[in-house]
């Protein structure tokens, strides 16, 4: 142990012969850490406040239907119009942060032309109480509560068609019956998602009006869309299937994804440089203390001692760099969550268009643990194999005579 | 124990065409309290000889022994810790570890062999005593003169009570007076402890004091003298 504790002291004592090459090496490796810590917790914290901005627009955390509403494993088709109500959902927490929507593939048919859209029944007050939908209605007024037969249309659907507020439009469909469901409705608002394709796809109507237009029950219903984006659980419920959105939009999910994989090359590479850099700099620290190493040969030092000294060296630097570089980049993580950064910075003031709705987030940072240990190990990976060629070429060097 | 250089020869070899003899045909017996010196010019082979004796580099020819043992068939990590056991160093310049106080350069090869912490300090005190140096065992080898730090080299290599002491020009980088008061330590040493002293040097108030000179030239001993006290 005394032996092991003069060994310690012998490889820190080493470390600062030279103050200033350690402080630039140290500097450089904790500098590097902080950044990566900074950026992963940027990565992850923008991914997610993206989702949620994006998910609290429209889409929702997770939707609650029938076992048969879609009725292909992908989630993107819905033709069997299956209904659930609040009576088969007995979780008073899933009622409490989600809303009912009834959905149907219209034709709206205005003065000039007729398109396919999908039409959604939905509760005003709880959609506007839940999501940002109400926000995105820029021309006009959201839908009334109190009201029957009004829509609102996405803005590209409304030029397309030629409408405007105030105008009346047809609706077309297929009621649940399989008779044909067709309705007069007055368009009182447009929806902006800045120019993203749902702006020409969605039309959006009171949810018993559009019960009535498929000739369903009051009480029924095809989706419980939650909107409880702090509880990341999935909940069971018997009987009826929980589709969680990465199921439904997974095209939105591999790009997050990508962004967090991408983030982890862009840090491995940034490590790699640094451990370029450092490895030359090893080279010239080690090469200079040649001849001591050779005077601890000869005087009864065994290559692994001396190995063992230089490794225990590297692994001190290492480690008060990855403390400082952690606590750098926790810093730096801390104070984006009280200033949080705005995407559009990155964007020249242009919002975000995803999954064809528009979106400004401002990215509010959350430290993930996981990084405070990922990042470290990284780092005294490469920081091993930097220290490899050096170390051989120290003992190699270190056998020989007086 | 006797330390043994049996009919050696070392060759390097830069080519098929270009040999050269870094000792040749070298017998050489070293005992207990020998007090003894390779004299020569440069190039000479002293250095090499002493390379040999401590198994630094091992011979093309011949055998090294060191108690009825073979050195020469040791590793490489065999023969470093031989070393350790058995021998100390005192080089030209003098070679002390910056980082470490002169206190800590003898406590050094103490550490390697594993003694316990207070037999260590017991023999860091008495070697820096031995070389007058007890009060400057906290100094770093910066703080100390070019004579003191050959002390705590010469108490570096003492500390452990080695059989065998190789000292490679040890007065060459001292002035006059104090290659002097270096060469009365030695003495003293080799008197008071009886311990093994083997120099290489050129210096001639060294050569009068040893009670053996082995003069060497091309590599081979081609004169021994020995003084009588």
């Amino acid at each position: 142990m005394k032996a092991f504790i003069f060994l310690l002291k012998f490889s820190y004592r080493n470390l600062w012969r030279s103050p200033k090459r350690t402080a630039i090496m140290l500097l450089s490796l904790a500098i590097g850490t902080g950044f990566i810590i900074w950026d992963l917790n940027f990565a992850n914290s923008g991914s997610k406040e993206v989702m949620k901005e994006f998910l609290a627009q429209y889409a929702g955390e997770y939707h609650v239907t029938h076992l048969d509403y879609y009725s292909d494993k992908n989630k993107k088709e819905f033709d069997n119009f299956q209904t659930i109500s609040d009576d088969e959902i007995a979780d008073k927490r899933i009622l409490a942060t989600s809303t009912r929507r009834v959905t149907a593939p219209v034709f709206v048919s205005g003065e000039k032309k007729t398109l396919g859209v999908l039409l959604t029944g939905i509760e005003p007050e709880r959609e506007k109480a839940l999501t940002s939908l109400a926000q995105a209605v820029t021309t006009g007024r959201f839908l009334a509560p109190e009201a029957q037969r009004e829509i609102i249309l996405g803005k590209r659907l409304a030029r397309r068609i030629d409408v405007k507020i105030g105008d009346e439009v047809a609706v077309i469909g297929q009621a649940l019956d399989g008779s044909v469901a067709n309705d007069l409705m007055t368009v009182v608002g447009l929806l902006d998602f800045g120019g993203g394709d749902l702006e020409e796809s969605l039309a959006f109507t009171q949810l018993a009006s559009a019960q009535e237009f498929l000739a369903m029950s009051s009480d029924s219903y095809h989706q419980r869309i939650d909107f409880d984006m702090k509880d990341d659980t999935t909940p069971v419920l018997p009987g009826l299937a929980v589709t969680k959105w990465e199921e439904i939009l997974p095209e939105i999910g591999i790009s997050v994804q990508f962004v967090d994989n991408f983030t982890w090359i862009v840090s491995f590479i940034i490590v790699i440089v640094i451990s370029l850099g450092l490895s030359n700099t090893l080279m010239i620290t080690f090469l200079e203390r040649e001849q001591e190493f050779q005077t601890l040969n000869i005087i009864g030092a065994k290559t692994s001692w001396v190995a063992t000294a230089l490794m225990i060296e590297v692994f001190m630097l290492g480690s008060v760099a990855v403390i400082v570089g952690s606590g750098l980049g926790h810093i730096a993580t801390t104070l984006c969550y009280y200033f949080p950064i705005d995407l559009q910075l990155f964007t020249g003031g242009q919002p975000i268009i995803m999954g064809g709705l528009s979106i400004q987030p401002l990215v509010r940072f959350y430290p993930v643990i996981s990084y405070y240990w990922k990042v470290p190990l990284l780092i005294y990976f490469f920081l091993g194999l930097t220290m490899i060629y050096p170390l051989i070429r120290v003992i190699r060097r270190s056998k020989n005579a007086i | 124990m006797q330390f043994e250089l049996v009919n050696v020869e070392k060759v390097y070899q830069a080519s098929e065409e270009s040999k050269v003899f870094g000792a040749k045909d070298v017998n050489l017996r070293i005992s207990e309290s020998d007090f003894m010196a390779l004299v020569g010019p440069s190039g000479s082979g002293k250095t090499t000889i002493l390379n040999l004796i401590a198994g630094l580099i091992l011979p093309t020819k011949g055998t090294l022994r060191h108690g009825g043992g073979d050195i020469t068939a040791l590793s490489l990590e065999e023969r470093t810790k031989h070393r350790l056991d058995y021998m100390g160093f005192i080089f030209q310049d003098y070679q002390l570890l910056p980082i470490l106080t002169a206190a800590e350069n003898v406590e050094f090869p103490l550490q390697l062999k594993g003694f316990s912490q207070s037999e260590i300090r017991d023999r860091v005190k008495w070697a820096l005593a031995q070389v007058g140096l007890e009060t400057m065992g906290q100094r770093f080898p910066k703080q100390l003169s070019g004579g003191q730090q050959q002390r705590v080299s010469i108490a570096r290599a003492i500390a452990g009570k080695p059989q065998l002491i190789l000292a490679d020009e040890p007065t060459a980088n001292l002035d006059s007076k104090t290659a002097q008061e270096i060469i009365e330590l030695f003495k003293k040493l080799n008197q008071d402890y009886k311990l093994t002293f083997v120099f290489s040097t050129h210096d001639q108030r060294l050569i009068d004091q040893v009670k053996t000179v082995h003069y060497v030239k091309d590599g081979q001993i081609s004169d021994t003298r020995t003084h009588h006290a």
